[in-house]
């Protein structure tokens, strides 16, 4: 049965505020996606409100298991991961030189995904099992071995954007499990002086795709253009927007992932200054929430799978959010749970299921 | 709250209110810059078409090469595209208003890009669209490059042509395996030939410029630019006064049987090899095409059910081969020990095994024969007994060893079928049926189930010329990039070698030579200057007694001391093989070795 001083501390505004960004998320899609499939408009809303459903469905099977049990089936996640991201590489669908998708009946599978929360509930383990090696500068080298392999098979594929992610949750969760700042500094400041070795062993076609990323502009016909068309977009919008349906650079299709990678554009013109300041605000409080019901959690563990998922969406709101207003490069990643998708989106409500999870538990069960 | 904690959340604050400040500063500050722009959102990109790789003979000679064309596109220009445009647009460029249509809807995803509507318009269908510019808002000409073959119908089955259509997923993961190709649906992409096998090194990689265009469609401002990379260009290893002449052989023999009034043939291929490397010299299919009408004969030729122009027939149909065959015969007899070099069957005329009677061509006694004669004199009666003595097993096993069965190894061209070895298995598999050992008679005389490519063909008769190595038929010498880099170099590739004793080598050879001698079946080479080794064939198109003309068959090499080349013709319906095959192989050999041609002389030779 289903504990009732759990539902006590059931954190209902958290979903509250999950449920809304996906309302927002679907109103913003049905705009987006006008035009994009003839024979039923409402193809993409359709598959993405089923998406969503299939999320809170995992959602509640990931809170009636104590995460506790996430710690001690640790190893058998990391090693699960480890077999993903490998089989990827061989078996995944090629889409524009990158295998990133498992073909699956239903839809296609993104391994990278799922990587990032089960990294998050990994590396929580081992920084809470190796805490004595937290504040001396050498002995933090176990959470770097922890964290390479799945980094590297995710740089394979190849997919710059996600590895970056992981590299961010990765020095949050250092941060928050007080890891000395200054080391993290010199931390961050060995990986960039070791980066010319990673670029020399580069295939030109990955150093090409890496310099576009920093630099669309080399791209003028392709990314270069898509941002430009974004800025023209979110600009036109102004404080009030041209009104939901009535943005002219979403209906002509100007950019090319405007339902995925894109979205914030199409919001941006349509909503305004204020659709925008709006979905900020709502995100704000999502991770603000995560955050807080990280630090009530029992134990440490609970607060590190917080603090994990509250740096993995800041770090991708930041990233896409900054892409379409041009303080950011384009990376592809998704904006969370407003971009059209079935991986992330599943993800995105397992994490926030891991985090209401923590958070349901937070007193020691008394008898 | 921990410390660390409200420091994240403090930073957080401070990251969306820095992005906050950039929305404001876009949306509020500067809005009207950006209103302005999106009102007039005019910034489109047109495609730089990359000229693709030209084609050269082995002698440098332009086969391929491009010209510039106008194309006619039509851009979005905010507010879709009228009837009314679509109207005037189908009646100036011939074409229905649905197919217009059915191309917008083809690209409704990207509709800052062009549409391409036709290719290739003339000078006055551009003068006439330029005159109703106003009248036509968004229609845009540029110039692309265009393909330009030198010759028309010059090797039209080795360069193929390019097209629009769909490609299959094998294909364009064959495409895509190579250099950084990547097939857009839309292209113009090879669809035969060396332009279909080699199109991700031919197409190149297209530049493009991001423009501003005006109310009418006009590019008025220029921003960025990409320039286009030219694709390779290609050296064949075809020589273009030999692939000329094979031409203009098949196509007069084929002439001369149709004034004949002979109702069956219009059809002929042949191929011409080096025996030590696998170089193709020249390789032509009859009926050919017009590369630089194609577009407008398309229906036709692939309407034409009988003659197929489409079809290559060097690689793409297998057919029986009659008594050029016979060397596989005489090789696996020789090898097997069941007849000795110097043994002599006697030739009644015909041959009673099994309850089947079989006799020699138009009945002809040769009496008694060795190997060497048997060939010369094309006796049949002598192989039917020798493929009852070797056996159907042995003889499909050697008959695989040259090559047949399976295809040759072209990779240049795509579409080599495998032909047919009469074997036990095959009969089993398709007809269920048991080997009968009065079938074993056919097929040592290369008729029965036995069907072979040309290109086969010619890989055979050079494997007896090299002493039994297979080589990889090839067409491209090397491919050099628009720097003039060359990035690839062709190379002869041995698959394989058919071990023989030497003897049975010679023996083989000696019946070749000799049948191109006075008394032999290809006696109208007799008085060629270069020594040549030859074998004649005439195969039964239909069964005996038929009045359809047999399919007429020629391979040789020569010189025989020192092979140079080695050829297959093969004239569908041609008759018997020394009648239209052996003068259509002399033409070829006067124009290799730069020999005067004969004196055109009517006489009556037997196969």
């Amino acid at each position: 049965m289903f504990d009732r001083r759990l539902l006590k501390n059931f954190d209902f505004l958290l979903l509250l505020i999950t449920l809304a960004i996906c309302c927002y998320g679907l109103i913003v899609l049905s705009s987006a996606t006008q035009g994009l499939s003839s024979a039923d408009p409402l193809l993409h809303v359709r598959k993405q409100l089923t998406w969503i459903g299939v999320g809170l469905a995992m959602l509640l099977v990931v809170i009636s298991v104590d995460y506790i049990n996430f710690y001690r089936w640790s190893w058998y996640f990391y090693m699960i991961n480890l077999v993903l991201l490998g089989l990827v590489l061989y078996i995944g669908k090629d889409v524009d030189g990158t295998s990133r998708w498992i073909e699956l009946r239903f839809f296609d599978f993104q391994p990278s995904e799922l990587a990032k929360l089960i990294v998050i509930i990994t590396l929580a383990r081992l920084l809470v099992d190796c805490k004595e090696r937290m504040t001396g500068l050498f002995s933090a080298w176990p959470f770097y071995l922890h964290i390479l392999p799945p980094i590297g098979l995710i740089f394979m594929q190849p997919d710059l954007g996600t590895a970056l992610v992981f590299i961010v949750i990765f020095f949050g969760m250092l941060y928050m499990a007080g890891v000395p700042l200054r080391n993290l500094a010199i931390y961050a400041a060995a990986g960039i002086a070791l980066l010319p070795i990673l670029w020399s062993r580069l295939m030109d076609y990955q150093k090409m795709r890496l310099l576009v990323f920093l630099n669309p502009e080399m791209d003028p016909l392709g990314y270069g253009y898509q941002l430009m068309q974004s800025m023209i977009a979110i600009g036109s919008g102004g404080i009030m927007g041209k009104g939901l349906y009535e943005g002219t650079q979403a209906r002509l299709q100007f950019l090319p992932e405007q339902h995925t990678d894109f979205i914030f554009s199409v919001l941006g013109e349509e909503l305004g200054f204020f659709g925008g300041a709006f979905l900020l605000a709502l995100y704000f409080l999502l991770i603000y929430r995560i955050l807080k019901i990280g630090s009530y959690s029992k134990d440490s563990f609970g607060a590190l799978l917080c603090t994990g998922v509250a740096t993995m969406f800041s770090f991708q709101i930041l990233v896409n959010i900054g892409m379409t207003i041009s303080v950011m490069p384009v990376t592809g990643l998704p904006l969370p749970f407003m971009s059209y998708g079935g991986s992330s989106m599943l993800l995105n409500m397992l994490s926030i299921g891991v985090v209401l999870n923590v958070g349901m538990r937070r007193h020691k069960i008394q008898f | 709250m921990l410390k660390r904690t409200r420091f994240f959340i403090t930073m957080l604050l401070l990251v969306f209110v820095l992005l906050c400040a950039r929305l404001a500063y876009l949306q509020v500050i500067q809005y009207d810059t950006y209103w302005n722009r999106a009102e007039k959102n005019r910034l489109r990109i047109l495609s730089i078409t990359a000229p693709r790789g030209e084609i050269y003979g082995r002698n440098n000679e332009q086969i391929v090469t491009n010209r510039p064309g106008f194309t006619v596109s039509l851009v979005d220009l905010g507010d879709g595209y009228s009837d009314d445009t679509i109207a005037r647009l189908a009646n100036l460029l011939d074409m229905e208003r649905e197919e217009i249509r059915n191309k917008i809807r083809s690209q409704f995803y990207r509709r800052y890009l062009p549409i391409r509507l036709k290719t290739d318009v003339s000078m006055q269908t551009v003068a006439e669209i330029a005159e109703r510019r106003t009248e036509l808002p968004g229609v845009l000409i540029e110039v692309q490059p265009i393909r330009n073959y030198v010759y028309a119908d010059f090797a039209a089955h080795i360069i193929g042509y390019l097209g629009e259509g769909t490609v299959p997923a094998w294909l364009e993961d064959y495409w895509e395996g190579h250099d950084d190709y990547k097939y857009r649906i839309g292209d113009l992409v090879g669809q035969a030939g060396i332009e279909m096998a080699w199109e991700p090194f031919l197409k190149g990689v297209d530049g493009g410029i991001q423009v501003e265009v005006n109310s009418t469609g006009q590019a008025i401002a220029e921003f960025e630019r990409v320039e286009p990379r030219p694709g390779h260009d290609l050296y064949l290893t075809i020589d273009v006064p030999l692939q000329f002449s094979v031409e203009q052989a098949l196509t007069e023999a084929v002439e001369r049987l149709i004034l004949e009034e002979n109702l069956y043939a219009g059809e002929a291929a042949a191929v011409v090899l080096e025996p030590h490397s696998g170089r193709i010299l020249a390789l032509a299919s009859v009926p050919s095409y017009d590369l630089n009408t194609f577009h407008q004969d398309f229906t036709d030729l692939q309407g034409d059910r009988r003659l197929r122009p489409l079809v290559n027939k060097v690689i793409e149909e297998a057919y029986p081969v009659g008594s050029v065959f016979k060397m596989v015969t005489a090789l696996a007899a020789l090898e097997e020990g069941v007849v000795s070099p110097n043994e002599r069957v006697n030739c009644a005329g015909s041959i009673t095994r099994y309850n089947a009677t079989k006799s020699c061509f138009r009945g002809t006694v040769h009496g008694p024969l060795n190997i060497v004669q048997a060939i010369t004199r094309s006796c049949n009666v002598f192989f039917y007994e020798m493929g009852l003595r070797v056996g159907i097993d042995n003889l499909a096993h050697y008959t695989r060893r040259f090559g047949f069965g399976s295809p040759v190894g072209l990779q240049d061209i795509f579409g080599e079928k495998r032909g047919v070895v009469a074997s036990r298995e095959y009969k089993q598999e398709i007809y269920n049926e048991p080997w009968y050992p009065a079938e074993t008679m056919d097929a040592a005389i290369g008729q029965s189930f036995q069907s072979m490519t040309t290109l086969q063909l010619a890989n055979y008769v050079s494997m007896i010329a090299n002493g039994g190595i297979h080589y990889r038929p090839y067409l491209i010498e090397k491919i050099v990039d628009s720097e003039g880099e060359v990035i690839k170099i062709g190379e002869p590739e041995i698959l394989y070698q058919l071990e023989a004793q030497p003897v049975t080598w010679e023996r083989i050879r000696q019946g070749m030579i000799q049948a191109s001698l006075p008394g032999g079946t290809a006696a109208r080479l007799a008085d060629f200057p270069v020594s040549i080794a030859g074998k004649t064939g005439t195969a039964q198109a239909a069964g005996s007694g038929s009045k359809i003309p047999s399919h007429s068959l020629f391979v040789a090499y020569a010189p025989v001391e020192n092979p140079e080349i080695a050829l297959a013709v093969f004239v569908k319906h041609g008759g018997t093989g020394g009648t239209t095959a052996v003068p259509v192989a002399r033409q070829i050999l006067e124009q290799y070795f730069n020999i005067e041609p004969e004196e055109v002389e009517e006489e009556d030779v037997t196969a």
